[in-house]
């Protein structure tokens, strides 16, 4: 009865191999928990695998901040560059692609083709910047039920999500209890630390106060990408550990010292930080940074009632993971969570990986992290 | 089943034998979730585990069982006061650092506690000190000294005295003998291989 594996835990593997995005439109009014409302929405998703007849086999996938809806695959031969998750996403892999029907959407107020500040307001013709409406995790998961609604699919069989693909998860179950049967929240928390709103407002106080933001009213072609790109490089930094940025980069130099001070490229770790920079610019709105930052900043499990009390409608089975190195979502954060469901009986599960690579360990793949979700899913 | 499956599952009969339909049951140590997955089967528990270690953990995962990775002593800290029915320590004790004070923990989260351990002072154990100078190796001592993680093993007479002690009711107590099966009445501190009881406060 020796059922602990010692060899890597690996299965049989496929690819998901090309995928193409759709869009989903609403053509309703869309009412944010602030008040405010957008005529139409769109969310732009993939999905992988296939739904079955019963329409139980649903499994939602949430990005983080910075991620979008292309989570596995390549969508032509020339993409270098794969789906976010895609060691995880795939035939024969933990989220399996032949057992289940994968859906991941760029989220509400996102910039990568969903409904989000950069999208034109149809009412005016102009894009909603500032007018976008105040935004919340509450609010980005309302619009997913929607997208879920037009599968069919009445109860998905996980909704799954790491940082703030983890708080959706939990404001799946917490409002939708009876539409997902289990959920895995990875490197998240019921609220951010006043330490994570801090870096957040950093990052937002570049983007503002660069001159091209325009109190939000910028040119798409014109934005205030130095702001932002000083943002994405702090934040990066927020995802990693000092262990991991030791063994990657250490103080490993591009050139020689030069006489003068350019305040150029010197250590490795500067060309590094400066590339995720300019290669968010190209691919981020600004303003959208702004909305997602803040809804992130204002998700609170503690409020208005009690942690217990908010959690108290869960009716899922749960896993939350958390990551030794994470200290922007410490471990204690994603501990609370399952203290508090354990505390008013809930099925629910807490793990913690010691993996060096800081908040951003749910990206890497690792054979007990992989393990430990195939075998959730699977049970 | 191995001999020594068979040993570890010793308990599972006299603890389902003591828990209630439907309780809610806190296994702390649990390990692999056996015991919680038997109570679940036999007595539809609400049962949750909580282990240290990653692999026991994606184990209990695998069975069903809710389980939190974590140190017993500071996840026990976060229940309020008899938050379970029932908190078992099955070959526990003897692993903790602090076992009064934990065990004071599990008596104020859970309104019965369950403790099941070896008993040191078996005779086969004092024959070997007593005539060989050392410690017994066998299928419940496997490993020598120097390839054992630290323990605290103690005594039936011991652990009596710690109730008494602390006014620890001793609510049921089942020793088993040698083979750990058959039940052991008589002269336990000399008889019996292992010991089960079942403990309750004073309130």
């Amino acid at each position: 009865m020796n059922d602990s594996e010692q060899a890597p835990y690996f299965l049989e593997e496929g690819e998901v191999g090309f995928v193409e995005y759709q869009d989903f439109l609403y053509p309703e009014p869309f009412h944010f928990v602030s008040g405010g409302s957008v005529p139409e929405l769109t969310l732009r998703f993939e999905t992988y695998g296939h739904l079955n007849a019963a329409k139980d086999n649903g499994i939602l996938i949430c990005h983080a901040l910075s991620g979008d809806h292309h989570c596995a695959g390549v969508h032509d031969i020339d993409e270098r560059k794969l789906g976010w998750w895609n060691f995880m996403v795939g035939p024969g892999k933990p989220i399996d692609t032949t057992r289940y029907f994968v859906i991941c959407s760029n989220v509400l107020g996102g910039c990568q083709g969903s409904t989000g500040p950069g999208s034109i307001n149809p009412a005016t013709g102009k894009a909603y910047q500032l007018d976008f409406p105040k935004l919340t995790v509450q609010d980005m998961v309302k619009a997913q039920t929607l997208l879920i609604d037009s599968f069919g699919i009445d109860r998905l069989h996980a909704v799954i999500g790491g940082s703030m693909g983890g708080m959706q998860a939990l404001q799946w179950v917490i409002d939708f209890p009876d539409r997902v049967g289990r959920y895995i929240a990875l490197a998240c928390g019921a609220r951010h630390t006043a330490q994570a709103i801090a870096f957040n407002d950093t990052g937002r106080q570049a983007i503002i106060s660069d001159p091209a933001w325009q109190k939000g009213s910028y040119d798409p072609d014109n934005g205030p990408n130095l702001g932002l790109a000083v943002a994405r490089m702090m934040a990066h930094i927020t995802y990693l550990s000092d262990v991991g940025m030791e063994t990657k980069f250490g103080r490993k130099r591009r050139h020689v010292d030069q006489s003068k001070e350019y305040f150029d490229v010197e250590f490795e770790v500067e060309s590094y930080l400066r590339y995720q920079g300019q290669s968010f610019v190209s691919r981020f709105d600004a303003n959208t940074y702004l909305y997602l930052t803040k809804a992130l900043d204002r998700f609170d499990l503690h409020s208005p009632d009690s942690l217990d009390t908010t959690l108290s409608p869960v009716a899922a089975q749960g896993l939350v993971v958390g990551f030794t190195s994470d200290w922007l979502y410490p471990p204690q954060g994603n501990r609370e969570i399952v203290e508090a469901l354990l505390r008013i009986g809930k099925d629910a599960t807490y793990a913690e990986l010691a993996m060096d690579f800081g908040h951003d360990s749910f990206l890497v793949r690792a054979p007990k992290l992989y393990e430990l979700i195939d075998q959730f899913l699977k049970r | 089943m191995s001999p020594n499956d068979k040993k570890r599952q010793a308990d599972f009969q006299v603890i389902a034998r003591w828990v209630q339909p439907g309780e809610r049951v806190l296994d702390l140590g649990c390990g692999r979730g056996v015991l919680l997955e038997y109570l679940k089967q036999k007595k539809s528990i609400y049962g949750v585990g909580v282990d240290i270690d990653l692999d026991k953990v994606i184990c209990c995962v695998k069975r069903g069982v809710p389980i939190y990775q974590g140190d017993i002593a500071s996840t026990l800290a976060t229940f309020p006061d008899k938050a379970f029915d029932r908190v078992i320590f099955s070959r526990t004790v003897e692993h903790l650092e602090a076992p009064d004070h934990v065990l004071a923990e599990g008596l104020r989260v859970g309104k019965r506690v369950t403790v099941g351990f070896i008993n040191r002072s078996f005779y086969v154990n004092r024959l070997n000190l007593f005539f060989k100078g050392r410690q017994t190796i066998n299928e419940v001592y496997r490993n020598p000294w120097y390839e054992s993680a630290p323990s605290n093993p103690f005594s039936v007479a011991e652990f009596e005295d710690f109730c008494h002690a602390r006014k620890i009711v001793i609510e049921d107590r089942v020793c088993l003998s040698g083979n750990w099966r058959s039940e052991c009445a008589y002269l336990p501190n000399l008889l019996a291989g292992y010991a089960i009881y079942d403990l309750s406060s004073i309130d």
